[in-house]
């Protein structure tokens, strides 16, 4: 185990320190630290600059009451509202643009409700009807003594849904639900690009290792199985702390406190697939990355490797593609098979579990089949990666491969 | 110098229905330098790697250091034939990391790369990266790589690969001083004469089997043609024993016939010839490896008793 922290240590350190790395991983945060300071810095302007674009002055109604209950305009609403006498004066300040938009309310409206509104163009839509209503609502009630009775009136109710499950508990509401399904489903892409970017790292170290020819000299000090554990290790920890950085600056750029409540909150709600959501990520990432790290060392340069360990990140992503069918029938056959196929089951089981009472028998089956397959996968992989570590020159075959693995 | 430090029994190692190894047995005594010699492709890379637990004979039984391979990793050095470094690393730190991976702790494997690295005139270059190196550089890095946990044996495959006349000198005094310090090696190299310089005794593989193995010296000897090397001023034509006679410059060289070396240096003396020089005649090892190979039997007339098939 010693050697293998050692190994792991060594690869991560080294790797951490790499300019690419170092770049590719700042990259993320960086552009949102861009992206922010320029909604910062210049969002402002830029909007002012939009809007006076399209909008050459303020955002002013004028308001002609002939029913006597806007007048006067409340104070809170003076920017935005101002009364005028007639018709002909709001409108000759319309042309002017001195105003955005007249509204005529008749002496009638008590009554029938109805008003006219004068604007310009397209200009009387959005926040500009909401406006309208919070005025007209604020101005109607403020003959009502009752304070709370005119704050409920403005605001009638604030609600808070809890949804009632098959077995007579609460689940959390709407967001509890849609996280609940979210979190997992996002372990799944984490999975899939934690394997995309771990993959890259392993496929590139044992490339390097074979290439500058100083795999000998290690596999004379370790075993093929302790090196590949090694490497898995410690280029796993190195795509998790990429994929950390990138998550820590996109949740202190974009609302730390949602994305951790977004995390929080399914686990106090359905804990179960939470945790087995954190079972299938591990025992994937175990199933891949030595699979990745012993296929990647058939290769005679990290290209060809590269090109090799290709179709094990399109398998990963094969329940991704498949996330409608899942949503819509989470117990489909199709959605069963790719749960209990070990390459398929981390992702499919991540994205099935939040959707439906997943049956006991394929989550005990999915699991055991992961946890049978790692050890073969450990041993067929040190297997290629000894013949392919030791192997230089052109690129071997199916066949060939599978001649030698008898005699490696 | 009688102890075994290594010993293989009738190892087999076969790649399909190829056999990289058949029948392999030998063994290396502790504080000698032993040759593990063959042509390109004759089993001596796939036999190291055996050693080194890199790759599992078929059959066999091998014995390093009291214990299978592979359990005493710390214990042997290593330089393979098809060998490099971390290209983008520091010297000094690929160094301390290989001597981790032996088992030995970060200080002790700096402070003993340091030691190694000045003792091959690097200290200046631990601070560089590999690929700042020269490739003669990188070879004598390469080198100390397998000397960086102090090992009890070293199997060095080709250490002189890529080295200029000095470098090899400053190789070849760095192995003999291992030895003096009681370490056992195990040699292959295609320079015989380096072999011929620096091995007490030697393994001939050819195929996969042994043709040759043994102390070189009573190789050499069992392969010495019957003949001696004269300088003198003039010999006389009818000397009794010589069956041939070939001059080269201003020495002769006399193939005896039912007459030893001794007998006909008495025959010199007593005709007062004066005599300059006057040696066995010998084969260099080459010739012997060639011949071998070629599966010629024309190298000397001695009983091949070293011979084995």
């Amino acid at each position: 185990m010693k050697r293998v922290l050692t190994v792991a240590v060594h690869e991560y350190w080294v790797n951490v320190r790499r300019p690419d790395f170092i770049i590719f991983t700042s990259l993320v945060p960086l552009l949102g630290i861009v992206a922010l300071v320029v909604s910062i810095f210049f969002g402002r302007q830029a909007g002012g600059a939009l809007v006076r674009l399209f909008d050459s002055g303020s955002d002013m109604t004028a308001v002609v009451d002939r029913s006597g209950r806007f007048t006067p305009v409340l104070p809170r609403y003076a920017a935005e509202f101002v009364a005028y006498a007639d018709e002909a004066a709001a409108r000759t300040a319309l042309e002017e643009e001195t105003v955005q938009r007249v509204v005529i309310v008749p002496e009638t409206y008590p009554e029938e409700g109805d008003v006219t509104v004068f604007t310009e163009g397209s200009r009387f839509s959005g926040s500009g009807t909401s406006g309208l209503r919070a005025f007209f609502v604020a101005h109607l009630v403020e003959e009502i003594g009752d304070e709370t009775l005119r704050a409920r009136l403005i605001d009638p109710y604030d609600a808070r849904v809890e949804y009632i499950g098959e077995e007579g508990r609460t689940s959390g509401g709407v967001a509890g639900e849609v996280l609940g399904f979210l979190v997992p489903f996002l372990f799944g892409v984490l999975l899939a690009v934690t394997i995309f970017v771990s993959s890259g790292y392993l496929v590139r170290s044992v490339a390097e290792e074979k290439s500058s020819r100083v795999i000998e000299i290690v596999l004379s000090s370790v075993t093929p199985q302790q090196l590949l554990a090694g490497k898995v290790i410690g280029l796993g920890a190195l795509g998790l702390t990429q994929i950390v950085v990138w998550i820590a600056s996109a949740a202190g750029l974009g609302g730390g406190l949602a994305v951790l409540a977004g995390i929080l909150l399914p686990l106090f709600t359905r804990v179960e697939v939470f945790g087995l959501a954190l079972v299938y990520y591990i025992l994937g990432f175990g199933v891949y990355a030595v699979l990745i790290g012993a296929i990647g060392t058939l290769g005679s340069s990290f290209q060809e490797s590269q090109q090799i360990t290709g179709i094990f990140i399109f398998i990963a992503a094969v329940p991704m593609m498949l996330t409608g069918v899942i949503m819509t029938n989470p117990d489909a056959m199709v959605v069963r098979i790719l749960s209990w196929f070990p390459l398929t089951a981390p992702t499919t089981m991540m994205l099935r579990l939040p959707l439906a009472e997943v049956p006991w028998t394929d989550i005990a089956g999915s699991i055991a089949l992961l946890l049978v397959t790692i050890p073969v996968v450990v041993w067929l992989g040190a297997k290629v990666f000894r013949l392919g570590m030791l192997m230089y020159g052109k690129r071997p075959g199916i066949l060939e491969i599978l001649r030698l693995l008898r005699h490696a | 110098m009688t102890d075994s430090v290594l010993s293989v029994g009738n190892i087999c190692k076969m790649y399909g229905s190829r056999a990289a190894v058949e029948g392999l047995s030998f063994e290396v005594r502790q504080g000698e330098i032993f040759g593990l010699l063959g042509p390109n492709g004759a089993g001596k890379t796939s036999t190291i790697r055996i050693l080194m637990d890199i790759f599992k004979a078929d059959s066999g039984e091998v014995e390093l250091l009291g214990g299978a391979p592979g359990q005493r990793r710390e214990r042997v050095g290593y330089l393979p034939e098809e060998r490099g470094l971390y290209r983008d690393q520091r010297v000094l730190e690929v160094l301390v990391y290989l001597g981790r991976l032996k088992g030995v702790d970060g200080a002790t494997a700096k402070s003993r790369a340091l030691t190694l690295l000045e003792r091959v005139e690097l200290e200046a270059w631990g601070g560089k990266r590999v690929k700042e190196l020269s490739r003669g550089m990188q070879q004598k890095v390469q080198f100390i790589a397998c000397l960086i946990h102090d090992p009890e044996l070293l199997i060095l495959d080709e250490p002189f690969q890529g080295l200029d006349p000095v470098n090899v000198e400053l190789i070849k005094g760095l192995m003999r001083s291992l030895v003096e310090e009681g370490k056992t090696i195990v040699l292959s190299a295609h320079q015989m004469n380096l072999v011929e310089e620096l091995c007490d005794r030697i393994l001939l593989i050819d195929e996969g089997r042994a043709l040759l193995y043994g102390s070189l010296k009573e190789i050499k000897r069992e392969f010495a043609p019957n003949s001696v090397r004269v300088r003198a001023a003039a010999l006389p034509p009818d000397l009794p024993g010589v069956a041939g006679y070939e001059r080269q410059g201003d020495v002769s060289i006399l193939t005896l016939d039912g007459m030893g070396a001794q007998e006909l240096l008495a025959e010199l003396v007593e005709r007062k010839i004066e005599v300059e020089s006057f040696e066995r005649a010998t084969v260099p090892l080459n010739d012997i490896f060639v011949a071998m190979v070629r599966g010629k039997d024309a190298v000397g007339g001695a009983d091949r008793g070293h011979r084995r098939q």
